[in-house]
């Protein structure tokens, strides 16, 4: 390659680059750094002293923050889970050639474009305790029966699991969808003709050559569901009784509700931390050599 | 035949289930925006509206939603723009440096990516301070952008790999400089790439909360979603206002997909995997 | 960033020079800007401020609103002071906030613009919540205390008088459902999800039991004493799913107001804003039907609610000190307490205007509620009481929902952390 490409090219990377380092790194570097330091803004007299790794000691220590890991967990879990296997189903419905297919895929395409917010303010009217739907839905017109679904933590936790999945099923079932797309007709025609069914095709050809983009899938939904926030702080704000608090939550609400930026980096610190660690672990297993040539 | 049948059946039922899982709870919601008050908290729930447009009125005069849209098209249409600008030239460039360059800087925006945004949106903020760019476009654009960037030159730097170099050199040897090669012949022939990452960019700078509600708090430059989030004052909840401002959000994203669902899906199927 | 603020500097020399005269620059208003959170009534508060600009033709005011949550609101506002925000003039603080903020240096010393005999012109409550370490940090504007709401006709038909114990407003809750033959009908609506409010109507219950949770004097957490462990056992047995629905777990005062004015609950505790409410027509099928009167006790202890409200604070760093007083003194005058009270339905904090003519004629349950107001009880008052509040409200919540909690251990478990944000509060003492 020519130098006059070479810096071609480094002009065009340079924008980006300015742009990442002031808005991603930079804040990111700060965050380490504040998480390294015992910062309460509403005690400025106490000064911003360095603590070391004592914000991280006390994050073990805390049972709050480990209950907060904890459900954020399950939540990771359970809805990766459904979402891979609801996504699935749907992209192999939408790979099928039939008429309508636009339609049914845009329609499946619809929950992913609604805002977060909004997702989760029609989960709360949906789940609402006196007129909501789903009560209706079970139990009919008999309003004594229904249930308080945002005010039991087993439920409450299931309501915002059950608003995630409704939401990136879909997303889910693009990814997937496009890992579909490319497996060639003629693997399945031939198939067809030795006269295997259904599900020894699905078995055979269908599952061996999407799993890369099931574990693509996985990879993007693991490190975004690790994130959850804007759900648990419209449903739940983190209740009842610490049920929905999910880590980032918890961080927001130790950094800006009470004012412990230090504590409040240290959790963001550990989140960011596992979900590379996750990455990480992702990228080995699936193999580098299968993302590489992706890239 | 009875197989058949059987296959048939059960395809339609499963495309039934995917439907209705996808549409009725939004649907179900967003009908309240045609209901009066009452029918909404009516004790057993009404499914049929009465079409009233009372909260789309109430809406528009007392909670002003056309500015909070306005000010969600300014924002999210200049992110995308932005956005697709600088991941256009340097998914070029990352398509075409050395392998191992380029893996090296994906791999690092990846990880940009994966920082939680409560934690980024503290210096964000405290910078947007610095430049006085609170409550400005800038301030919410600039930041959008970077957050949008990583999934953006991702798309994009497949894309560009998969146009062969051939094409390129044609027009080089044709006396074409390289970056005229770039604007002539690649972004055409990426307008799949372009398509996909600019409705993805979109959708993610309409949606965005969080740093939407910490940077503007002057009203009249407020998004949608802290519009919306903002409604809740100390009355009833006002499902029928946040019904309504709902769909007037929702609107103009699910026109786009209907429209460009199936660029959407071959954006993504063509970048984003590669057998 | 030096060169930048430079190259800034150099921009906007050229444009004065350029652009400038001096005489344009001396007519040029003051903005205030006055951050809010999201009013009930925006035209009421629109037309203070247009009033106060009419009288002040040289002062505009920038209206900025955040979220109507208090705990958002101080999110974002507490953020924009911590960082030193110049842009920032009036805004408003939770009756909690101003030991916190006048600790932080984040709020005005307005001692020497709003003296005694001033200060006296307000009610104790109030003034007691703006003082800190003997300086005031902000202006009363308006009042909140724990009120009890009744459905006086019910209680009528019943021959019942208001309860004066929480036992007693159980046994007529129940005669009262048992009569009316409704399976819907609830005895009991309040606030208990887990937020700050939960912290507020649990006060009331310990207080109205003597019990405190934290002993000022000693400077020491008090959760596991007997009184408040019985307060705390008697909301999770016989209130949550009993006289109240289940569902008040995650019932704010939206969520339970609504409750109430469905005709769906006997009783109800909320703020004095719910008073309009309930009895407009339009909103409220109950309407004319509610009376209001002291929250019960237990037996042998006072009533007892919690202080709410909010005041003015002014932005120590605000470039327009001067003008941003003559605002918020015009913003708790007597006329725009008089105007919020009679168009707004908020509860005035200078005691003259209970009894304005017009006020006590259109507006008569304020000065029934004056007596509660007397009594309101600050949470407790210290620089760390964000922190406090999330414990309390995480204990409070992990008490009240699990039916076989057990109270003694969360209170032990509460009351360490609670300590030891105290010892940190004690070191900026």
């Amino acid at each position: 390659m020519n130098p006059r490409d070479q810096r071609l090219y480094l002009a065009f990377l340079s924008p980006v680059i300015l742009v990442l380092l002031i808005f991603i790194v930079a804040p990111i570097v700060s965050s380490l750094f504040a998480s390294l330091h015992r910062i309460v803004i509403g005690l400025p007299q106490l000064g911003d002293h360095f603590v070391g790794l004592e914000n991280y000691k006390e994050l073990f220590r805390d049972s709050v923050a480990r209950h907060s890991f904890w459900i954020t967990v399950i939540f990771v879990a359970v809805t990766t889970f459904f979402e891979l296997l609801i996504g699935l189903f749907m992209a192999l419905l939408i790979n099928h050639r039939f008429p309508g297919r636009g339609m049914l895929r845009a329609c499946v395409l619809i929950p992913w474009a609604i805002p977060t917010v909004v997702s989760a303010q029609m989960w709360r009217f949906l789940f609402n305790d006196a007129y909501g739907m789903i009560n209706y839905a079970v139990f009919g017109a008999d309003t004594a029966r229904y249930i308080p679904w945002l005010a039991i933590p087993g439920t409450a936790l299931s309501a915002i699991i059950m608003a995630d999945i409704w939401k990136t099923s879909s997303f889910a079932a693009l990814l997937i969808l496009a890992g579909l797309q490319v497996i060639p007709e003629e693997l399945y025609r031939a198939a067809k003709v030795d006269g295997a069914g259904l599900w020894r095709r699905f078995r055979h050809i269908t599952w061996p050559l999407i799993r890369p983009a099931l574990l693509i899938s996985l990879l993007f939904r693991t490190i975004d569901a690790f994130r959850v926030f804007d759900l648990a702080f419209v449903m739940t704000q983190g209740g009842p009784a610490d049920a929905t608090n999910v880590l980032q939550l918890y961080g927001y609400k130790k950094m800006f509700v009470e004012g412990w930026m230090g504590y409040g980096s240290a959790i963001s610190v550990c989140i960011f931390l596992i979900v590379l660690i996750l990455s990480i672990i992702y990228v080995r297993s699936v193999g580098r050599r299968l993302l590489e040539a992706s890239v | 035949m009875s197989k058949h049948f059987l296959r048939k059946a059960a395809f339609i039922v499963g495309v039934f289930f995917a439907l209705a899982f996808s549409l009725v709870p939004f649907l179900l919601f967003v009908s309240s925006a045609f209901k009066t008050q009452s029918q909404i908290t009516a004790i057993p729930p009404q499914w049929w509206p009465s079409f009233s447009l009372e909260f789309f009125r109430s809406a528009l005069k007392n909670y002003g939603i056309m500015h909070y849209l306005l000010n969600s098209i300014i924002v999210a249409g200049s992110t995308t723009l932005v956005t697709i600008s600088l991941g256009a030239f340097s998914g070029y460039a990352l398509a075409r440096l050395t392998r191992k360059w380029a893996h090296l800087i994906l791999m690092g925006i990846l990880a940009c990516a994966m920082f939680p945004q409560i934690a980024i949106a503290a210096p964000i903020w405290r910078f947007l301070q610095l430049m006085g760019w609170l409550n400005t476009y800038q301030g919410l654009v600039l930041p959008y952008v970077a957050l949008t960037l990583p999934l953006a030159i991702w798309i994009l730097t497949v894309f560009f790999r998969e146009i062969p170099r051939e094409l390129e050199s044609a027009s080089l040897v044709d006396g074409c400089s390289r970056f005229g090669a770039f604007i002539r012949v690649v972004l055409p022939l990426s307008t799949p790439g372009l398509f996909t990452a600019s409705i993805l960019c979109f959708i993610y700078a309409w949606n965005e909360f969080f740093l939407a509600l910490l940077v503007m708090t002057d009203p009249a430059r407020q998004t949608m979603p802290v519009g919306i989030a903002l409604f809740q004052g100390e009355y009833t909840v006002p499902w029928g206002a946040i019904a309504a401002a709902s769909f007037i959000t929702t609107a103009p994203l699910v026109i786009m997909v209907l429209l460009f669902q199936r660029r959407i899906v071959t954006g993504l199927s063509a970048g984003a995997i590669k057998g | 960033m030096k060169t930048f603020s430079e190259k800034w500097i150099f921009l906007i020399a050229v444009c004065l020079l350029g652009f400038g005269s001096p005489y344009s620059f001396a007519k040029e208003p003051t903005t205030l800007v006055f951050l809010t959170w999201k009013p009930n009534q925006p035209e009421v508060w629109h037309r203070l401020v247009k009033e106060f600009e009419r009288l002040n033709p040289e002062v505009r005011i920038k209206f900025q609103v955040g979220p109507h949550s208090s705990t958002q609101y101080h999110a974002i506002v507490s953020q924009r002071l911590k960082n030193k925000d110049t842009n920032l003039d009036v805004f408003f603080m939770d009756v909690i906030w101003p030991p916190e903020f006048a600790n932080a240096g984040w709020c005005k010393d307005l001692t020497p613009l709003f003296p005694v005999q001033d200060q006296e012109k307000f009610l104790h409550g109030p003034i007691a919540a703006n003082t800190y370490k003997d300086k005031i940090y902000g202006v009363p504007c308006f009042l909140g205390a724990g009120v009890f709401y009744f459905r006086k006709d019910l209680l009528q038909k019943y021959h019942f008088k208001p309860p004066r114990t929480w036992q007693e407003m159980l046994d007529q809750g129940k005669m009262i459902v048992e009569g009316e033959k409704d399976r819907t009908l609830h005895i009991y609506s309040g606030q208990f999800k887990q937020y700050e409010g939960l912290v507020c109507d649990m006060l009331e219950f310990i207080w109205s039991n003597g019990g405190s949770v934290i002993d000022q004097k000693t400077n020491l957490p008090t959760l596991d004493r007997p009184d408040v462990i019985h307060a705390i056992s008697f909301v999770r047995d016989q209130i949550i799913g009993k006289a109240a629905p289940e569902g008040v777990i995650n019932y704010e005062e939206p969520e339970s107001l609504d409750l109430f004015i469905q005709g769906k609950a006997i009783f109800h505790r909320n703020w004095p804003y719910a008073w309009s409410i309930a009895n407009n027509p339009r909103k409220s099928k109950i309407a004319g039907n509610v009376a209001v009167g002291k929250l019960p006790a237990f037996a042998g202890h006072d009533s007892a609610s919690v202080l709410g409200g909010w005041q003015f604070g002014i932005n120590r760093l605000s470039r327009h000190p001067r003008e941003a007083w003559r605002f918020v003194q015009y913003m708790s005058s007597y006329q725009a307490q008089k105007i919020l009270a009679l168009e707004a339905g908020l509860a005035p904090t200078r005691r003259s205007v209970y009894y304005d003519s017009d006020v006590e004629n259109r507006m008569p349950h304020l000065k029934a509620f004056l007596p509660a107001f007397k009594r309101a009880r600050p949470r407790p008052l210290s620089p760390v009481y964000p922190m406090i509040s999330q414990e309390l409200q995480r204990f409070f919540s992990q008490a009240i929902v699990n039916k076989d909690s057990d109270i003694p251990r969360l209170a032990k478990n509460a009351s360490a952390r609670i300590e030891k944000l105290l010892k940190l509060g004690a070191m900026v003492k």
